[in-house]
């Protein structure tokens, strides 16, 4: 696509018109319905769900969050009720959400991913999908895929085959070449790529040598990546034809719009939820101010 | 729908009340008609970016105008929200939480340790009739409310012990409902030695490292007997003494 500088605040984006470009990122929103309850839904141009795995899942010990000095450490390990509760019970209440839904799937074995897309394909509700081979607080699945260029390739190819609704494949900032994982992910038949996942992190008590998280290392996530993630959107915006969706480093309005210039599509904001339900609506406020638009 | 809302609050007054123990009060006339006993609220230290996450605490009380926070100094931000002075304004999440569940007419015997009865005047406040336990290390915890018992480890103040050694099967058995908040070692000491009988009245405030405050992130997950987890911040913070698995909740070390 074609850039203009400052970037626009209204996108298109998988056909549609976006009024914002601000998504929020998996595993910070629910599955979009608890948001009805807050009320807290102005500015957000898509909500991404928690990760759907097959099988439920129970998720990590805790605890499982630690906040360090300068960011956020998490270690959630994809706790989710399973799809075909979600496809029963939750899916049908996000319904009422006033904008487009992006069901996260997760899968511990390349065929899970196509599998549990296949189940989700009988409801209406979601625009499409993002693919998450990426997460770093699972044994199984998790950031081991999405490094291996070969394996990004066959699960998108499989959910090609199973949807043709568009998806986002989901990469990790961790290990691997993170260009070649998208451009397998493209070639497999992805219609975006969201960079990226959370960064591998990890605080340990000195008096005692141990980690404060159980599986030890957790995902970081802190305003201060904001360099290392428009860095990696850059690279992958440059490398590929499809959109880039940015995910990691915002915390205000200046920063969504520096990782659009970057090359991103649509921008995830994620932590700042934790401490501003309605950030998605203070980062538009910010956005028009210092646009103008 | 639920009342949870953002709120900027005026600070309305702030007090070190024991050493490393604040009293904050806001002002906040809605959060005062809406907020239950053993809710809290999510506050954040700084305006600035950091810390990127709030702190939670249980509402110590309601004032004719706001509420009133109860709570100890231990990181960075709490030691933030430490230097709140008067009519500085501060975003308040909340209320949030179930809070505890009052049968009307119930009687109730509250059972603290240290700063865990944070939260029991609210819940006196709101009740007919209470007895309050509270045990501390030292006199320098103990939170000072009316008609308590109170035993501390150092016997600076009241007898000297645990808390424990104040629960009697008369005490037990006079109450319909049983309150317990305070360190979870102390809280599971107070259920072991609470007879099967009495199990079943057993209420338990917990707390957690939180990320949202409102059931959307999973970070606050307490497990249950029955296996698998319940988030602190919505399905709790209280929970029947019954359905937490005590032995994996010591293991979290939280």
């Amino acid at each position: 696509m074609t850039f203009s500088f400052p970037p626009a605040i209204k996108r298109r984006f998988w056909g549609q018109v976006f009024e914002s470009p601000v998504m929020l990122a998996s595993g910070t929103a629910g599955f979009g319905h608890e948001l009805l309850d807050l009320n807290c839904l102005s500015g957000v141009g898509a909500v991404v769900s928690k990760a759907v795995t097959f099988k439920p899942r129970a998720g990590n010990p805790p605890p499982r969050l630690f906040e360090t000095s300068f960011g956020l450490l998490n270690s959630i390990g994809l706790a989710n009720p399973g799809v075909h509760h979600v496809l029963q019970h939750i899916l049908p209440i996000a319904a009422d959400l006033p904008c487009p839904l992006l069901i996260n799937v997760a899968g511990e074995s390349v065929s899970e991913f196509a599998d549990v897309v296949r189940i989700l394909e009988s409801s209406s509700v979601h625009l499409g999908y993002e693919i998450n081979v990426s997460c770093p607080n699972v044994a199984e699945g998790g950031a081991a895929f999405g490094v291996d260029p070969d394996v990004v390739f066959r699960v998108a190819q499989g959910v090609s085959n199973a949807t043709d609704r568009p998806f986002s494949v989901k990469l990790t900032p961790n290990g691997g070449d993170i260009v070649q994982s998208a451009e397998a992910a493209v070639q497999g038949g992805a219609s975006a790529i969201t960079v990226c996942n959370t960064f591998l992190g990890m605080h340990i008590d000195w008096r005692t040598g141990r980690s404060v998280i159980k599986r030890r290392v957790a995902g970081y996530t802190s305003p201060a990546l904001l360099p290392l993630v428009v860095a990696k959107v850059w690279q992958v915006s440059n490398a590929i034809s499809v959109p880039v969706i940015s995910s990691g480093g915002v915390s205000c309005g200046e920063d969504v719009l520096q990782l659009l210039a970057a090359g991103a599509d649509m921008v995830q904001v994620g932590t700042r939820l934790m401490r501003r339900p309605f950030a998605a609506a203070e980062l538009m406020d910010e956005m028009k101010k210092l646009t103008g638009e | 729908m639920t009342a949870i809302r953002d709120y900027e609050c005026a600070v309305k007054h702030s007090e070190e009340v024991l050493p490393g123990v604040m009293k904050v009060v806001f002002d906040c006339p809605e959060m005062s008609s809406v907020a239950l006993p053993g809710q809290f609220v999510q506050i954040e230290p700084s305006p600035d970016t950091f810390p990127v996450t709030r702190r939670p605490i249980t509402i110590n009380c309601l004032t004719d105008s706001g509420f009133e926070l109860l709570f100890d100094v231990i990181g960075r931000g709490t030691e933030l929200m430490a230097r709140m002075k008067q009519g500085d304004r501060v975003r308040v999440l909340g209320p949030l939480g179930n809070g505890w569940v009052v049968d009307p007419g119930s009687k109730w015997l509250l059972i603290g340790g240290g700063l865990g009865a944070a939260g029991f005047q609210f819940l006196m406040d709101s009740v007919e009739s209470s007895r309050v336990l509270i045990g501390a290390s030292t006199s320098d915890r103990v939170i000072s409310l009316p008609a308590s018992h109170v035993v501390t480890e150092d016997g600076s103040e009241g007898g000297q012990g645990l808390v424990t050694a104040l629960i009697s099967d008369e005490l037990l058995g006079g109450a319909d409902s049983i309150a317990v908040c305070g360190p979870v070692a102390m809280m599971e000491a107070v259920w072991n030695s609470i007879p099967e009988k009495y199990r079943d009245r057993v209420q338990i405030s917990t707390e957690s490292r939180m990320g949202c405050g409102w059931g959307v992130c999973d970070g606050c997950s307490i497990p249950m007997s029955g296996g698998g987890y319940k988030k602190c911040c919505k399905e709790g913070p209280v929970f029947s003494g019954i359905e937490i698995d005590w032995e994996a909740w010591k293991e979290a070390g939280l």
